[in-house]
């Protein structure tokens, strides 16, 4: 087992907004090792964007309040100041955004994209920035990389920027990549083959990957272990394994329901999540899943749970009303 | 200098609220204008025109409120005279860019097909034409000059311009679902047009309308400044600047007051514009 | 890129014989004979017979273009009847002036534009962006001949500096120290005006430029402050700054004659205002010409540096 890479304790990362404090992340806690990729899931809103920009220490400081603490490879990220950061952004933690229709420069070509990172950061020269950034795009699997490092973004397909957005990220070799919905803006013939691109590289490279998704499907084969969020909170944490087949929580199940699988017969009627995400900025006492759950009790109303340990080490759960532990759930 | 780029994207400010007061104090303030340019002969005011050689380039006083020009003229009474040459190319000129150029705009912009393509180019082109210099090359030559020359000129070099805002408008309009609703369910174009798409657009129009008077006035101005509007002794707020440059060291009031009459004038018009766009959302149309 | 300049030419080409047709009609909007109005009723034969001949007033209309647009190609604008000299040199004697007005005003404005727009949209409505923004919104309200008028009204008459007049005026090239104190006030004058569009123009795209997700991803990879203002986030903003800019021409040129004519610099713009004060409607025509394809030329280019600067709108 190797040394923590990452150790996310209690963060909290609350928006003051017109309307009130809005707790977009609301304590959250874990750690990640190095050469792992951690897998977090959750519906949209439940808060794994903005974890992932606060552990970044991307998140703008006006009117967000962040609380905890985040070490990455031993260096506090909550409350540093940018300066600070922008000595860990791109050699300790990159970031692979979710949109590659915005998140590249639509006036600069690929190629100074990624060498600037190169020459600002790493002090490398024009020439060796030049070969290193056409050496990255190759990588990534970008053809015929010595005339596309010409190319502007709008010049190449949605995947293909992509591919530029990950290069960029891996340039000053970074020990952990946290990818947001990666393959979300993606076709779906892509995403297959942008996750397995990130899948290889990791290990090519031994570095840690946050995967970010909404879709258990893609982290199914790709995470060691998954993190389920709901309402800015874990619901659900522990080897991927574990929280596929023994899974304890409702929401997790629920979510796993919700997603087509290709062992279902023809016609089966798709399982959905009655009724909507909670509104986080009024928060409500007790179980923030309970309004959705099937299994709620007039406890889960009043009570918030907390995360408890399942029998596997390392899976936890928070339900007052867990499902039963069984030696393999099937997943439907 | 570390969190200078410290915008949060997610938590976009709420757009103005409420109109606030500085706007109802700018609306007041052009309906004062408006009222003293229409009702300036029967406002106890001299007559403009009228040379009192025995107070000559005096200064503020209690019997001349602005004090007099070099001709003794009382320039109070000739900056609420002069107000009516302004508005009246101002209003003049807009009405007959706006009557021309909205129907065209609402109309290309709906239809879409050739007949926008062709009005579009031509529209374009004019647009390209530095409508200043057309504008005082058409009224140099035209001789003689009148008011009402001058605003049929301004307004129809304005035409192109209040098309392309106002078809921008709509088209950002006959978009949207509500409208291909109306058309599936059958309304007549007159009904989309003034139903749908007119009340949509008309923020935009009336906050178009209302910088583009202030241009229009503006220009009316310069022109005055350079003698090419309505000829002296008719005052305006331009030609009485324009009048008093030669004894504008002995009598600054000369100046301070048109000048100051036709830049609050302006103001206001600007403000209110600005404010209703903002009040209004409309971001995605560009003047 | 080369089919978008060859398209924009073409329409060049087109937006310039539009400007010709309307320059050569200008003419026949003088009420009566063109003939008689222009060199006024007691002219000699003579004078009528050179003035028919130059515009080929007795042949039909469209002939007469075509007569009038060959002598405008070969860089003949007729004579003046009025003082007695080629249209086109007078021209050539003054258009100098107008251009280095313009540059001059333009340096100036976007000297001071571009920074203050910068500084202001990195903290929207700090103090420095509140003052800046309700300064230059109450500048917009005050026209160029307002301030011209104000500005002689301070600096010359209280600080006793000589007003320069025509005859005065002293070109760059013979004593530029002289020159350039006499166009001071003039630029000044029309950097302000272009100044405020400028400013609101770049300081609100940079605001919007600065919430896109490719900052974020530029301040992700540990960039400078610096870096990512002027790398990154100028060159996006700049396209409607460049697109206002060539608007602007046009309102520059009528700024322009305002100045000049109270200050009497002797430009395109102080000779056109003293030829239509003096009926010299030949001359009056030339400079129309050549000023409003100067415009369009401007426009031109401008048009093609901002598709320099963003590479999406050549391919649109």
């Amino acid at each position: 087992m190797s040394e923590r890479l990452l150790e996310v304790t209690d963060l909290r990362t609350t928006f003051r907004t017109v309307t009130g404090a809005v707790p977009a992340v609301g304590g959250v806690s874990f750690d990640l090792h190095g050469n792992e990729t951690l897998g977090i899931v959750g519906e949209s809103g439940s808060g794994k964007t903005v974890l992932a920009r606060t552990i970044m220490g991307l998140q703008p400081r006006t009117n967000v309040e962040v609380t905890g603490s985040v070490l990455l490879n031993g260096h506090q990220v909550v409350g540093a100041s940018e300066r600070t950061m922008r000595t860990m952004w791109a050699t300790e933690v990159a970031m692979v955004f979710q949109d590659p229709m915005t998140s590249l420069n639509p006036v600069m070509r690929i190629g100074r994209q990624i060498d600037e990172t190169l020459r600002v950061r790493l002090g490398m020269d024009r020439h060796a920035a030049r070969a290193r950034a056409i050496e990255l795009l190759t990588m990534v699997g970008i053809p015929s990389a010595q005339s596309r490092y010409r190319a502007y973004p709008t010049e190449l397909s949605g995947g293909m920027r992509q591919r530029v957005v990950i290069a960029t990220a891996l340039a000053c070799s970074p020990k952990l990549i946290i990818a947001d919905e990666p393959t979300t803006g993606l076709d779906v013939t892509i995403q297959a083959q942008i996750l397995n691109l990130l899948d290889s590289l990791k290990e090519q490279l031994s570095m840690s990957v946050i995967l970010i998704t909404h879709d258990l499907g893609v982290v199914a084969t790709r995470a060691t272990r998954i993190i389920v969020m709901y309402a800015g909170q874990i619901v659900e944490m522990g080897d991927t394994r574990d929280v596929f087949f023994h899974h304890r929580m409702p929401y997790t199940r629920a979510l796993l329901d919700s997603s087509p699988k290709v062992t279902n017969a023809p016609h089966t009627r798709l399982a959905v999540i009655p009724g909507r995400p909670p509104n986080l900025s009024t928060p409500q006492p007790g179980c923030a899943f309970a309004p959705r759950c099937a299994y709620a009790t007039e406890r889960c109303h009043v009570e918030a749970p907390t995360l408890v340990d399942a029998s596997a080490p390392g899976h936890r759960f928070a339900c007052w009303n867990p499902l039963p532990e069984t030696s393999d759930r099937e997943a439907r | 200098m570390s969190d200078l780029l410290d915008q949060s994207p997610g938590i976009e400010p709420l757009r103005e609220q409420r109109l606030g007061p500085l706007f109802w104090i700018c609306v007041g303030w052009l309906t004062l204008n408006v009222l003293g340019a229409i009702f300036a002969n029967v406002l106890p005011l001299v007559n403009p025109l009228y040379q009192n050689y025995i107070v000559i380039n005096a200064g503020p006083s209690l019997h001349h409120l602005f004090g007099t020009d070099d001709l003794g003229r009382d320039i109070l009474s000739r900056v609420v005279f002069g107000s009516r040459v302004s508005l009246a190319v101002g209003s003049g000129a807009m009405l007959i860019g706006f009557g021309i150029g909205m129907p065209l705009g609402m109309l290309a912009a709906y239809r879409r097909g050739r007949l926008d393509s062709i009005l579009t180019a031509v529209m374009y082109v004019l647009l390209a034409f530095p409508a200043i210099i057309a504008v005082i090359a058409v009224i140099s030559f035209w001789t003689p000059r009148t008011l009402v020359k001058i605003i049929v000129v301004i307004g129809l070099a304005s035409v192109p311009l209040v098309y392309r805002v106002i078809r921008s408008a709509t088209l950002a309009v006959a978009t949207k679902d509500y409208v291909t609703a109306a058309k599936v369910q059958g309304s007549t174009d007159r009904r989309i047009l003034f139903r749908e798409l007119l009340p949509n657009i008309a923020p935009i129009a009336v906050s178009f309308l209302l910088i583009g008077v202030a241009t229009v006035v503006t220009l009316e101005g310069a022109l005055a400044f350079l003698g090419l509007s309505v000829n002296p002794p008719t005052p305006s707020w331009g030609n009485m600047i324009n009048e008093s440059r030669t004894v504008m060291a002995q009598n600054p009031w000369l100046v301070i007051f048109p000048s100051l009459a036709l830049c609050l004038f302006l103001l206001c018009l600007n403000f209110i514009g600005d404010r209703l766009r903002s009040y209004f959302d409309v971001t995605e149309v560009k003047l | 890129m080369l089919r978008y300049v060859l398209r924009r030419l073409v329409m060049l080409v087109g937006i310039v014989f539009i400007i010709s047709v309307g320059s050569f009609y200008l003419i026949h909007l003088l009420p009566g004979d063109p003939a008689t109005v222009i060199l006024g009723t007691g002219a000699s034969p003579a004078n009528r017979a050179i003035l028919y001949k130059q515009l080929g007033l007795n042949k039909p209309i469209i002939e007469q273009y075509f007569v009038w647009i060959g002598n405008v190609l070969h860089g003949n604008l007729g004579t003046s009847f009025i003082s007695q000299t080629s249209v086109a040199s007078t021209i050539r004697a003054a258009y100098p002036i107008d251009l280095e007005l313009i540059f001059l005003s333009q340096v100036l404005a976007f000297a001071a534009a571009i920074p203050l727009a910068m500084r202001s949209a990195r903290k929207p409505n700090g103090l420095l962006d509140r003052l800046l923004s309700a300064g230059s919104f109450t500048l917009l309200s005050i026209p160029p001949f307002i301030v011209i008028v104000l500005l002689v009204l301070i600096v010359s008459i209280k600080l006793g500096i000589a007003n320069t007049g025509p005859s005065s005026f002293v070109s760059f090239a013979s004593n530029w120290r002289v020159n350039l104190t006499s166009l001071a006030l003039p630029s000044i004058t029309l950097a302000t005006a272009s100044f405020v569009l400028y400013f609101r123009v770049l300081r609100s795209d940079m605001i919007a430029t600065l919430q896109e997700e490719f900052i974020t991803m530029a301040r992700s990879k540990g960039l400078s402050q610096r870096r990512i203002m002027w790398r990154h986030a100028f060159r996006p903003s700049s396209v409607a700054l460049l697109g206002t800019a060539g608007v602007n021409i046009g309102g520059l040129l009528a700024g322009g004659f305002v100045v000049q004519y109270l200050l009497g610099i002797p430009g395109l713009g102080y000779t056109l205002i003293s030829a239509i004060a003096s009926s010299d409607y030949l001359l009056v025509q030339g400079i129309v010409l050549v000023v409003s394809v100067g415009v369009v030329l401007i426009n031109f280019f401008f048009d093609f540096l901002t598709s320099l600067v963003d590479p999406r709108i050549s391919r649109e």
